[in-house]
């Protein structure tokens, strides 16, 4: 298979994504498989690749919620035709996400958008809803042995909620286990510092790199 | 450098009722200070010393901390409010009601489209707690009608859309599925009329919020599509009824600002993520602005010297907006948003006085940065 050639698969997946075409992104994933193209390749040079352009465009104020949802639906109809297909050691060693937006909150489009980019990017991604106490997101962090946990808030009324969980790591000598990361409108670097945090990061594709660089560029354990 | 003593104007006692001063205002005529509204909503059940709670379907209650939240600061509109899902509520969306915080959406009334065509518009004097609002509204009213408009929040058909089917539901059908979204916002459109109706039968006058309309969610065509036609239904009926309409849309707002004045409203609220300096120059020939104090930063957290200088950087920004000005916060208040900020609001816009001298104004600014 030339290079060349699978470029062009690539691309078009990236394309669809970026388009919003769920049917054409099935349509190139199954045909992926067919040629025996690299799955997790055209899963990170295709599918990602047009997850990432799409944020780009919501951060240029081009996209907005109805087109990075529909974005991230065409990602996921190729995800799933494509994981099987993908070298196990790589899906195993995947670090580990616990999201959730915190207890009294019910604003989940934000954190809706980093769960997507995040898993977009491949991170495995559990997540815990909206309005979630911090005890539970504690629990489900050590009980799915997470690496990161992150925590969405757009209300100053319910950033203290953040805090606790990271009180409740301190308290129980769990803080290293984890990475806190934290983002929302009212959520700054300031506040992630004072809180004892790891990161902050001002939107979704942010959040990426955060946690790129927080664990030194490698996904995996 | 201390703001305290050389920089302070003289503090004027309140010369005027909210009605007289917003006729007197609109006409032109002199006025002792801009009016002044921070959007008071659960904050009054801290007046009254109850329960967020205890409010909410019960007239009396809600009555009673509306009418001590207004005495007790002296703004200029009483806003009947305690969340955005009344309406929601009463055509089958499920609400969580915490003891004291505000009620929270639990489960949208439906899960699918194909569900559609079992929603019904509400029947505002028998569904959900919207009676019990409209005997509040009735009792403020008659308690200090005659001195304050009395308002009720009105939650835009959008906004409304979106609770009963969620708003990640609802994002997806804007494009997937127009018609579906058209349905619900109808069907929402419906519920509200019949709301804005009893709200004026009440006594009195329907404001209407739609958070889901922001820059912040969709597009500005999308917004064009779905919330603007059914926005200008809303106004037209308001002006029909001989009374001014007021639309507040939380959020960024710039791309909309032109839509939002072609609904007609008299007045436009904006919120933190907006700039009030832009919208007068963008449509301040056209509508009343209404902003746009931090609710959280500064009203929730600030210290009433942030709150005096942020209330004199929007009235500099937009003292001389040619349809008038109110200085507000850019949302609701957060409930627990200290009372001597509320008091450090109106009391700046006193100090301020009228006419506004936005040279002096400038010099405390910068004096006290
Ligand atoms: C849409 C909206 C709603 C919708 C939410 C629908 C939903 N299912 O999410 C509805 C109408 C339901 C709603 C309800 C309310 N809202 Co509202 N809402 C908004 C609005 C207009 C936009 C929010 C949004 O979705 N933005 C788009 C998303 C994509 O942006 P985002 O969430 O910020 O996320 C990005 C980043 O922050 C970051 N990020 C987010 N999470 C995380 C997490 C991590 C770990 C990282 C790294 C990054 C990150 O990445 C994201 C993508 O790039 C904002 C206005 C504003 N300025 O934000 C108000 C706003 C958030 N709401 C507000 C309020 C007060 C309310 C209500 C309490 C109103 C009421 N009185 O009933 C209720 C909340 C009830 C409750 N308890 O939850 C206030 C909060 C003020 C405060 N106290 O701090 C705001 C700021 C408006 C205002 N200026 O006052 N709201």
């Amino acid at each position: 298979m030339s290079d060349n050639k699978e470029q062009t698969f690539f691309t078009a997946l990236s394309d669809a994504v970026l388009n919003m075409d769920e049917g054409t992104v099935e349509e190139i994933a199954h045909r992926v498989i067919k040629e025996k193209i690299d799955a997790y390749r055209a899963i990170e040079n295709g599918l990602v690749d047009g997850m990432n352009r799409a944020g780009q465009l919501f951060e240029d104020e081009e996209y907005f919620i109805p087109e990075i949802l529909l974005c991230s639906d065409a990602m996921y109809a190729g995800l799933n035709i494509l994981n099987p297909y993908i070298n196990r050691e790589q899906q195993r060693t995947r670090k580990k996400v616990v999201i959730g937006v915190v207890e009294g909150d019910t604003h989940d489009i934000g954190k809706n958008l980093v769960k997507t980019l995040l898993d977009a990017a491949g991170f495995e991604v559990i997540d815990l809803g909206r309005d979630v106490q911090p005890r539970q997101i504690v629990d489900a962090a050590i009980a799915e042995h997470a690496d990161v946990i992150a925590l969405s808030t757009l209300m100053t009324t319910t950033m203290d909620g953040m805090a606790a969980v990271v009180q409740i790591l301190q308290e129980s000598g769990q803080r290293d286990a984890f990475k806190v990361i934290v983002g929302g409108g009212p959520i700054s670097q300031t506040f992630a510092d004072r809180i004892g945090a790891d990161g902050y990061a001002p939107s979704a594709p942010a959040a990426v790199k955060l946690l790129h660089k927080l664990f030194k560029d490698s996904i995996y354990v | 450098m201390s703001d305290s003593t050389i920089n302070r104007l003289a503090l004027k006692k309140d010369a005027l009722f909210p009605l007289q001063r917003l006729h007197a205002y609109a006409q032109g005529l002199p006025v002792d200070r801009l009016p002044c509204v921070p959007i008071v909503g659960n904050t009054a059940a801290r007046v009254l010393g109850v329960t967020v709670s205890s409010l909410r379907n019960n007239g009396k209650s809600l009555a009673d901390a509306q009418v001590a939240s207004y005495r007790r600061f002296g703004y200029d509109n009483i806003r009947v409010f305690t969340d955005l899902y009344t309406i929601a509520e009463g055509m089958g969306a499920r609400i969580r009601v915490p003891e004291d915080e505000t009620a929270f959406l639990a489960e949208p009334a439906i899960e699918s489209v194909s569900r559609i065509s079992g929603l019904r518009p509400v029947d505002p004097w028998r569904d959900g707690v919207l009676p019990e609002h409209l005997e509040a509204i009735k009792r403020v009213v008659q308690e200090v009608g005659n001195e304050v408009p009395v308002t009720a929040a009105l939650t835009g058909p959008f906004t409304n859309a979106s609770f009963l089917i969620g708003a990640v539901n609802l994002s997806r059908l804007v494009l997937k599925d127009p018609a579906s979204v058209h349905s619900l916002c109808k069907l929402s459109l419906e519920s509200a009329l019949a709301y804005a109706e009893a709200i004026f039968d009440a006594g009195g006058m329907p404001s209407l919020t739609d958070a889901m309309s922001s820059s912040s969610v969709i597009s500005p065509k999308q917004f064009e599509e779905f919330s603007y036609p059914y926005l200008k239904t809303l106004v037209d009926y308001i002006h029909s009824k001989s009374r001014p309409a007021t639309l507040h849309i939380c959020g960024k707002t710039s791309p909309i600002w032109d839509k939002m004045a072609d609904t007609r409203a008299d007045c436009i609220s904006i919120d933190n993520d907006a700039n009030l300096l832009d919208a007068k120059k963008k449509i301040g020939h056209r509508v009343r602005l209404m902003g746009n104090v931090h609710p959280s930063a500064i009203m929730l957290q600030g210290t009433p010297q942030d709150i005096r200088r942020e209330v004199f950087k929007c009235v500099i920004a937009a003292h001389d907006n040619p349809k008038g000005f109110v200085v507000a916060s850019g949302c609701s208040l957060p409930t627990e948003t200290p009372f001597e900020n509320i008091d450090a609001m109106l009391d700046a816009v006193r100090e301020t006085g009228y006419p506004v001298n936005a040279g002096l104004l400038e010099e405390i600014v910068n004096n006290s940065l």
